[in-house]
């Protein structure tokens, strides 16, 4: 007998399950509250990485930096994928950090090294040397289009038979302690397995099936510049000051600040933001200074108290949790679907096995 | 060339590329804004929404109220970073 799945969340993890679970043969159904790319997957900055501090997740960033090369032929889509590295810069008072993550990550087979600045203006001749003391710098990196990459994923399901639902709000049906399938529009969708890849809101969608996730949520605001020719190769994370920057296949320098955490689900975008974003961005990148904000968005995102993931069943039998990435999704969770859909056909994935 | 209509100057679409994006389904505005950049350059939309949503409007029967708009992102007008990163008493 074919199993059905309901994914709730048209976003990368949801996605990418849907489409491992589909061509593995099962039958499936992606329900997607607003427009595909409404949520994280479609506000992040696209910057790929393996610089982890857990091996699990770390093993996860690895193998999606696999999956995009793997899936953009297999989809016949142009994720304007872009491997020219990563690099998390640091002041002094945060170099351990950087140094601590970097003997990590290299145990778990990552290409990453720690260098020091003119190592990074080697990379990005305009970048201010001064504003940093360290840096760690992972070749393999680089930065996706998220765009897409969901495109590319709903085309790819699609012509696996899934059917991706947009516009479509659903509600989980639990009948004693097993799911039932998920509600949309009034009409029935019966599953064996509900996935909630529903990001930021997957705590909601969790309590439906009668359980308490608690991911925290957060807001991140990004902006764009006008373009440039290509001129920034790596994506440049400050953990110092939250700030990252990174050149979109389209030319933008694409900046943002890292996300602070929120009771209130909004995507409004702010003025304090621009302000904020734009002083740092010039102290590290001072030629920058003439260029122009073009637009600025904000998307939200869920993760889980340690930072890892949620992936994996609950207490409800069918009831599978796929969120709390973070603002690393993109790194992570084309690998995190791929794994949660072996582990839902043959039962296990050694991928999750620390995570499950 | 001369049935080449540029409806977008800044992400270079022709009415024929909305059109095919609208046949393959992306026949919403926000959808059809993400497939095909449109309303996103450095225009801001200003120039080709109206093309847009007058041909999403022909291509699906929906009326213009029907399919909306999109968000009207920040700032209304390019704003240079340096004016951004002043601060008080500044002088440029």
């Amino acid at each position: 007998m074919t199993i059905k799945i309901a994914v709730v969340g048209g976003g990368v993890a949801g996605l990418s399950a849907a489409y491992f679970l589909a061509k593995n043969g099962a039958e499936v159904n992606v329900f997607e509250q607003k427009y595909l790319l409404y949520g994280a997957s479609g506000r992040n900055s696209g910057g790929l990485t393996a610089q982890f501090r857990n091996e699990a997740l770390i093993k996860l960033a690895l193998r999606s930096l696999e999956l995009y090369n793997k899936l953009q032929s297999e989809t016949g889509f142009n994720f304007l994928l872009r491997r020219d590295g990563y690099v998390k810069i640091a002041n002094e008072e945060m170099a351990n950090v950087l140094e601590e993550e970097v003997e990590i990550q290299r145990g778990a087979g990552v290409n990453v090294k720690i260098v020091d600045p003119d190592f990074v203006k080697s990379l990005f001749p305009d970048i201010n040397v001064n504003a940093f003391s360290i840096a760690s710098y992972f070749a393999d990196g680089g930065v996706v289009f998220p765009w897409p990459v969901v495109w590319g994923l709903a085309k790819g399901c699609r012509e696996l038979g899934v059917n991706v639902y947009d516009y479509t709000p659903v509600k989980v049906e639990v009948k004693g302690n097993e799911v039932v399938g998920v509600k949309a529009n009034d009409e029935l969708h019966k599953a064996d397995y509900v996935i909630n890849a529903a990001g930021a809101w997957s705590n909601e969608i969790s309590r439906q099936a009668g359980i308490e996730l608690n991911n925290k949520v957060f807001k991140e605001e990004i902006c764009v510049t006008e373009s440039l020719k290509p001129y920034l190769d790596p994506y440049i994370l400050d953990v110092s000051t939250n700030v990252y920057i990174s050149q979109s296949m389209r030319g933008e320098i694409v900046g943002g600040i890292v996300g602070s955490e929120t009771t209130d689900i909004n995507v409004k975008s702010s003025l304090d933001f621009l302000t904020n974003y734009a002083k740092r961005v010039v102290e590290l990148v001072p030629k920058l200074r003439g260029m122009s904000i073009l637009r600025q968005w904000a998307g939200v995102y869920d993760l889980e108290k340690d930072g890892l993931p949620v992936i994996g069943p609950t207490k409800v039998k069918g009831f599978i949790q796929l969120n709390g990435f973070g603002r690393n999704g993109m790194s992570t969770a084309p690998a995190a679907g791929e794994a949660l859909a072996e582990y839902i056909l043959k039962g296990r994935s050694k991928i999750l096995e620390s995570l499950i | 060339m001369k049935d080449r209509k540029v409806v977008c100057r800044c992400e270079d679409l022709t009415e024929e590329e909305i059109i095919h994006a609208i046949e393959l389904g992306y026949d919403d505005l926000e959808s059809l804004k993400r497939f095909t950049g449109a309303t996103t350059g450095p225009c801001q939309g200003k120039g080709c929404l109206m093309h847009i949503l007058r041909i999403l409007s022909q291509r699906t029967g929906k009326s213009v109220d029907e399919i909306g708009v999109t968000t009207q992102r920040q700032p209304v007008n390019p704003v240079p970073l340096y004016i951004l990163a002043a601060k008080k008493g500044d002088r440029e």
